[in-house]
């Protein structure tokens, strides 16, 4: 399997910017952050203790519709869950994360987003960090599709995502906890708890070495997202600071 | 050399790392900078190592074991944030009875800058900014809280003289904007007093090959603020003001877009004076 390609603060006049390539789905997301900044709109509405997070999803072609406006509003959710809203000079203001959706097969009026959320997650956390935006942990999210004879495939391809039974996204903060699970379509009990522990099975050998002390590097422990999110933060600070630790 | 070691939020920074802290009173405790929180606090009995810290950005984790300081190096594009005694370079909005308002960075509050607290400004004299115009200014407080205002100030109110110097109103030049990060650098550059070195300050060439290569049309006068805007001015320069200003501007620019290497600021400086024909 192909591994998603990222990188990190490619927008220059953004406070923070990331994209994410999802191969298998083919959608690359550019997300642009912005915080803290004012929200002169609504400045009566903001919560005094607290940031507000706002998410804006621009879909390639078409204008944004209901879809987007759900899929925005579980983001905004997901994401003020992770982000330290209360630290210093954060009350009151805002963060806006802008997401723009620029390969990819569109989804339509009736169509689902849940095989866009990694690629929509990825690129706001890595863009979140880029901003240096305060959160209290990192996350990975993992796509899964269940077949009609109950076969569950991880990270589908667009023809399995059309032909499945259920999608489902999982998603893993960095201390364990479950962050994100969405289902769509009919999906009994048993088939959950399954891919459940499919995905936790997949979160921790990401995270947690073999027995031997070293991480395996076959395939399957190989291609979990939460390394290719800590590769691509440590390249880019590597290359910004260059300057200071080279000279040492 | 040692590896830097990098961070991602809710990672926990290893005790190793942390400078030593000896558990009697007289030593100085652990100073925790950006990018780090401190989530569970030692008691008084037991051991420092049972102190708990994790980032909350994702950095190159830095100490100072002398000073007792840890922080994160986080991305330097991202936004500014107001610190107690940072130099900033502050564009006023409008002015009010007592304030002058102030732009630090777009999309943010105004921050406040008392019409008296310039050098030797009273109620009878004092200056007269205009929108637009450009103050060299001190961050005093950053205020508490949800409503927090940032205070900025001209003078050191202890001693009433504009300290360090060069505080206050600047006029003539340009503004050119460059990333948060390039601002320290350029301010560590700017600062220390190692203009002949080869190997340049925090990495930086730019300025003193600048120096070396505009002394004959008079050299020039770099205000640089953390808010990420750097002032440049050739008042001696006169037909080659403009040419000397965007060749400054632009070194900085792209120096900061493309992250240059000292040999490749060097050819950088070259070319853009050649370029505007500041240099055969």
């Amino acid at each position: 399997m192909a591994a998603p390609i990222a990188s990190i603060s490619d927008a220059f006049r953004a406070d923070g910017s990331a994209s994410y390539k999802c191969p298998v789905t083919g959608y690359r997301v550019l997300a642009a952050v912005n915080a803290p900044v004012e929200l002169p709109a609504r400045k009566g509405a903001l919560k005094p203790q607290e940031a507000t997070v706002e998410v804006s999803i621009r879909p390639g072609k078409l204008s944004p519709s209901v879809v987007e406006k759900s899929a925005e509003s579980i983001l905004r959710r997901m994401l003020a869950s992770v982000i330290l809203r209360r630290h210093a000079g954060y009350p009151r203001r805002g963060v806006v994360i802008t997401l723009a959706v620029v390969e990819g097969e569109p989804v339509g009026r009736s169509g689902t987003y849940l095989p866009l959320m990694p690629a929509l997650l990825h690129s706001s956390l890595l863009a979140l960090m880029s901003a240096a935006v305060p959160l209290s942990c990192t996350f990975m999210t993992l796509f899964f599709a269940v077949t009609r004879s109950d076969e569950i495939v991880r990270d589908p391809t667009p023809a399995a995502i059309k032909d499945a039974e259920s999608l489902h996204v999982i998603s893993f903060s960095s201390t364990g906890r479950t962050l994100l699970d969405l289902v769509d379509g009919p999906c009994d009990l048993d088939i959950w708890a399954t891919i459940h522990q499919q995905a936790k099975d997949i979160y921790q050998g990401a995270a947690v070495p073999g027995p031997d002390g070293d991480i395996s590097m076959d395939e399957e422990s190989n291609n979990a997202p939460g390394d290719i999110i800590r590769e691509t933060v440590e390249d880019r600070l590597r290359r910004d600071y260059r300057w200071e630790f080279e000279t040492l | 050399m040692t590896t830097p070691l990098i961070l991602l939020p809710g990672d926990e920074v290893p005790n190793d790392h942390l400078p030593t802290i000896k558990s009697h009173a007289k030593s100085a405790p652990l100073k925790i900078g950006q990018g780090l929180r401190l989530v569970s606090q030692p008691s008084t009995t037991s051991t420092p190592q049972s102190r708990v810290l994790k980032a909350t950005q994702a950095g190159i984790l830095t100490t100072d074991s002398k000073r007792k300081i840890v922080s994160l190096l986080s991305f330097p594009n991202r936004r500014y944030t107001p610190t107690v005694n940072d130099l900033v370079l502050a564009q006023v909005h409008h002015s009010s009875a007592d304030y002058f308002h102030c732009i630090l960075t777009p999309h943010t509050p105004h921050a406040f800058l008392p019409q008296l607290s310039f050098e030797g400004a009273s109620k009878k004299t004092r200056p007269n900014l205009k929108q637009g115009d450009l103050v060299y200014a001190r961050v005093l407080s950053t205020g508490v809280g949800a409503s927090a205002e940032v205070e900025l100030t001209c003078v050191n109110p202890a001693t009433g003289k504009a300290e360090p110097g060069g505080l206050g109103p600047v006029t003539g030049g340009t503004v050119f904007d460059v990333s948060t990060g390039m601002a320290a650098r350029l301010l560590l550059a700017t600062s220390s007093r190692a203009d002949d070195s080869d190997d340049g300050v925090a990495g930086l060439v730019i300025i003193s090959e600048l120096g070396r290569k505009l002394a004959n049309v008079g050299g020039f006068e770099l205000a640089v603020g953390r808010n990420g805007r750097v002032w440049v001015d050739c008042p001696d320069a006169e037909e080659h003001a403009v040419p000397a200003i965007l060749a400054i501007g632009r070194c900085m620019q792209l120096t900061d877009e493309h992250n240059l290497d000292l040999a490749d600021q060097k050819k950088l400086v070259t070319r853009t004076l050649r370029e505007l024909k500041l240099a055969s």
